[in-house]
């Protein structure tokens, strides 16, 4: 680096270089080094290297919530992609001048706090809530239905809270076709079935995979929706983080758990670009 | 903003100093602290907790300081002396620590009372709505009972739901004997289709809305609940309830002991303890406050839980690490 | 015949669709609009007893709530300056220079867009622990600089992406100093992609709770304030508050965007010569600027990523 240079260098990239080094390395290599600490009789963390941590982390019960949190986690995930592909085709294809507020009318409900959004769908639900309500009403039910407290409304929670990483993604993707080649595709003879999935699906394929992984990951903390809509009956990895840091008392548990979720977390960010890799080859 | 809203409010006193105050939520009655604002002119910032394990691990995690008054329960203060989380409390600012029942002082868990004095109490007792539940419930182990699928609401609390798992088997709710927590944990795991909703905040609201017909829950709550809708009853487990007794203290490192030591002081009078037991009506050690409530008051037996319930009940102590990894591992499968 | 009828159904079919899709968006929303006016005063304040104004009164007397509201508007306001301040110098640092350690922090950066936000939150927790900072407004603006960073620089990044270093070189050659270059040459280019981050930042904080939960300390923030609400029943005039922000936004939208919703997406943006811009002046860039909420944006640092790794 010339030597003129480094003055106008320390100064734009030294800040950013400290809090990155300071909040986010340093942290994260403390909560790695936590990982493998002991706690004492009244749970203070000492600096006795353990693997117990770890040991206590892959055994069956673990390993089922794990299991259970990337089931939701996947389940959630399809969700979004069965319900914000045809939307965003749609949307995205609309040939209307009110394209933008369409696109618009996506984004705002998410401006409102998402924790009371979440409540919102308890009063909702709920078994004196208004979709009750409604049900007794019509005579369709004559007793309330239990609609709360269930994986499935977790997973109704999930979706909602995040469809727009979905919707988003896909909406780009999708703007950018050329009709010409759905033309071309259509008068070459083929039917819009196949039109879809030989020309429409792998031109937006890139959509589908950074949707996945925007709504896949943020799904496995979101620690807060199982909390309100799932009544604590159906825990994720976010849950019992947050339990080991909060009433379990317990750092180098809940240290050697997010250990467990960042590694999960990269490799499938690894996966993504393995497919990244894949669409490249395909042309797009 | 700020300095606006506690402006208007200190009006005349002099320096508008403040207390961070860190309480169970749903527990401490606004007005009564309003009532201390009023009174002192200091500025009380209120915290909340949904369990014991929640305030200990704060208290660790946050610098001394943080907090000028806690409200921990029995072990939780055994826990906090052991650590020496506490300041002593200067007897002679405590005025009206005579306003309580000496059948509530000198506890087992601060032997003199020398760091803490009694606040509330209660048992961690059931509540059904008979008008949907056809079985008659009268114990702990009743809750075991696979008619009650997918209609229990439990406090989001492990010490509570394992340890009721233990009075229904005759056992202590600290027990500590490896192979008879195996047992527990299995009994343990027959409950999990029978619950719905784990809540210690609020566990009055999944019975009041329906969406619960029975609840492991605080005593208060039940009462509460009751007043909201007529069918639901309270029951007192046969096997012994799980007890508790919630203190004030005075964290280490608090920099206002004064004005903190004036706060418990104001809760220790008859009218504060009024206010708070007619929003929570627990268990109130407090004798004037109890006169000031009157006769129906001291006669509902929801809410002035009887002396025999107390007398059979067991408190919680603490447990070592080991029996501690045992509990919470059974708490994650229960929770899985 | 028989295909445009098929073509008409299938429209009626997409249209029902969409509207079910926005149905299920706009649910919970106008659930809270709705209990805002609800005349319940009992927790936890779920069945409707009625219409009434009330809570657009009382909201004005909860001052734990407007106190908390304030508390997160100044947390937003001087972490967005300084992540955007911080973001923008090393955004611009970053493209000009190479230094030992690039890579590093370029990889540091994708860390917050890309792991869960708990383990975020947990490790500055025990960090803050560790090195005795008590938890509070401080910590809290820490926190927020440091996940919206990243934001504001992939934001500026892709700005930079299309700007030419050699005329700030003729700048130079023409006697202008470095300061002067900067604020003259580079910012102005760089605009669109600053205040896109920055408000971008100001969106990720006002909502954020779950770093915000990890290192608060005493300070309540809005949304933690609302977590707490949520344990023992939503009160109506959090509704209330709720309902007016939201009402805000939609205006601040409709105002700034208003001539946007009359051209399509593809025109604006980059096509537009320095000119246009001028012409169409600020309201346009705000504008643009907004669209690109979180979601949109972070779609874009997942390419960018996926980009710098090819």
């Amino acid at each position: 680096m010339d030597k003129k240079q480094i003055k106008p260098a320390l100064v734009t990239i030294g800040p950013v270089t400290v809090i990155m080094v300071l909040l986010i390395a340093l942290p994260l290599i403390y909560v790695a080094v936590m990982s493998f600490c002991s706690i004492d009789e009244y749970y203070n963390v000492t600096f006795d290297f353990t693997l117990e941590n770890y040991m206590r982390l892959f055994n069956a019960d673990y390993l089922k919530i794990y299991a259970q949190s990337l089931g939701i986690a996947f389940i959630t995930t399809v969700l979004c992609i069965l319900i914000g592909y045809p939307f965003s085709y749609i949307i995205a294809r609309t040939k209307s001048r009110r394209k933008k507020v369409l696109y618009m009318l996506v984004i705002i409900p998410f401006w409102t706090n998402s924790l009371i959004r979440i409540y919102g769908w308890r009063t909702f639900l709920g078994n004196s809530g208004w979709l009750n309500g409604i049900l007794t009403a019509l005579g369709i039910v004559s007793e309330p239905v239990d609609f709360l407290y269930k994986s499935g409304t977790t997973i109704v929670g999930m979706v909602y809270c995040l469809i727009p990483f979905m919707i988003l993604p896909l909406y780009t993707a999708i703007e950018k076709l050329d009709d010409s080649l759905l033309e071309a595709s259509q008068d070459l003879g083929a039917k819009p079935v196949n039109t879809f999935f030989e020309v429409i699906l792998p031109l937006t394929m890139s959509g589908i995979f950074s949707g996945s992984l925007m709504v896949f990951i943020p799904c496995l903390g979101y620690f807060f929706v199982s909390d309100i809509l799932g009544g604590g009956n159906t825990d994720m990895i976010g849950n019992l983080i947050e339990r080991q840091f909060q009433s379990g008392n317990n750092w180098p548990l809940g240290a050697a758990l997010s250990i467990i979720l960042i590694i999960v977390t990269l490799l499938l960010v690894k996966v993504y670009q393995k497919m990244g890799g894949d669409m490249d080859a395909l042309g797009v | 903003m700020t300095l606006a809203g506690c402006g208007s409010k200190t009006g005349s006193t002099e320096t508008g100093s403040s207390i961070n105050v860190f309480i169970w939520t749903e527990y401490v009655s606004d007005a009564a602290i309003e009532a201390f604002e009023e009174e002192s002119g200091i500025k009380v910032n209120v915290s909340t907790y949904s369990s014991n394990e929640d305030l200990m691990a704060k208290l660790k995690s946050e610098t001394e300081g943080t907090y000028d008054v806690i409200l921990p329960s029995d072990y939780a203060v055994e826990y906090l002396i052991s650590q020496d989380k506490l300041m002593e409390l200067d007897k002679d600012k405590l005025t009206n620590l005579s306003n309580i029942s000496s059948a509530y002082l000198d506890p087992s868990y601060d032997p003199g009372n020398v760091y803490s004095v009694p606040y509330e109490g209660g048992v961690a007792c059931i509540a059904v709505n008979t008008s949907k539940v056809d079985m008659e419930i009268t114990s702990y182990d009743d809750l075991f009972n696979p008619s009650l699928e997918g209609q229990i609401v439990v406090l989001d609390d492990y010490r509570a739901v394992i340890g009721m798992t233990e009075r229904s088997m005759g056992l202590s709710m600290n027990e500590s004997d490896a192979d008879k927590l195996a047992e527990v944990e299995e009994k343990l795991l027959t409950l999990k289709d029978n619950i719905k909703l784990y809540d210690s905040d609020s566990p009055k609201s999944a019975l009041i809305s329906g969406d619960c017909s029975v609840g492991m829950i605080w005593s208060a709550e039940v009462a509460l609940s009751m007043e909201e809708n007529p069918d639901i009853e309270i029951v007192y487990p046969k096997e012994g309830a799980y007890v508790f007794m919630d203190n004030w203290a005075i964290p280490t490192g608090s920099t206002h002991y004064d004005e903190a030591m004036e706060f418990i002081n104001f809760m220790l009078s008859a009218e504060a303890a009024q206010m708070n037991v007619s929003d929570f009506p627990y268990l109130c050690p407090n004798e004037a406050g109890l006169e000031l409530m009157g006769e129906e008051y001291v006669a509902n037996t929801a809410k002035n839980v009887p002396s025999e319930v107390i007398e059979n009940g067991e408190f919680i102590s603490n447990l070592d690490t080991d029996t501690m990894a045992i509990y919470d591992e059974m708490w994650t499968k229960l929770k899985e | 015949m028989k295909r445009k009828r098929r073509i008409k159904r299938n429209k009626i079919l997409g249209v029902g669709f969409c509207a079910l899709v926005y149905l299920f968006l706009f649910l919970p929303i106008s659930v809270i609009v709705a209990n805002s006016f609800n005349a319940t005063t009992t927790k936890p304040y779920m069945s409707w007893k009625g219409f009434t104004l009330d809570w657009y009164v009382k909201l004005w007397e909860n001052t734990s709530l407007l106190e908390a509201f304030g508390t997160t508007m100044i947390i937003a306001v001087v972490s967005t300056l300084l992540a955007t301040v911080i973001g923008t110098l090393g955004a611009i640092g970053m493209y000009k220079y190479k230094f030992k350690g690039k890579g590093l922090i370029d990889g540091l950066l994708y860390i917050p867009v890309v792991i869960p936000e708990i383990v975020l939150g947990i490790s500055l927790l025990t960090i803050f622990s560790k090195a005795g900072i008590p938890r509070g407004m401080i910590t809290l603006i820490l926190a927020h600089v440091t996940f919206c960073i990243p934001f504001v620089i992939f934001n500026v990044r892709a700005r930079l992406a299309g700007y030419d270093i050699s005329i700030e070189e003729a700048s130079m050659d023409l006697g202008a100093n470095r300061l002067t270059t900067f604020f003259e040459i580079t910012l102005p280019v760089l605009m669109p992609g600053i205040m896109g981050g920055a408000l971008l930042a100001f969106t990720l904080s006002i909502d954020d709770v779950i770093i915000s939960y990890f290192v608060n300390g005493q300070t309540k923030t809005y949304p933690l304030k609302i977590m707490e609400s949520v344990k023992s029943g939503v009160a109506p005039d959090v509704n209330a508050l709720s309902t007016l922000i939201l009402i805000g936004t939609i205006l601040f939208v409709v105002l700034t965007q208003g001539d946007l919703f009359k051209k399509s997406s593809k025109e604006s943006g980059k096509e537009e010569t320095k000119y246009e811009k001028k012409k169409h002046g600020k309201k346009v860039f705000v504008g643009n600027a907004f669209s690109n909420t979180v979601y949109d944006a972070r779609r874009m640092w997942f390419e960018d990523w996926q980009y710098g790794n090819r």
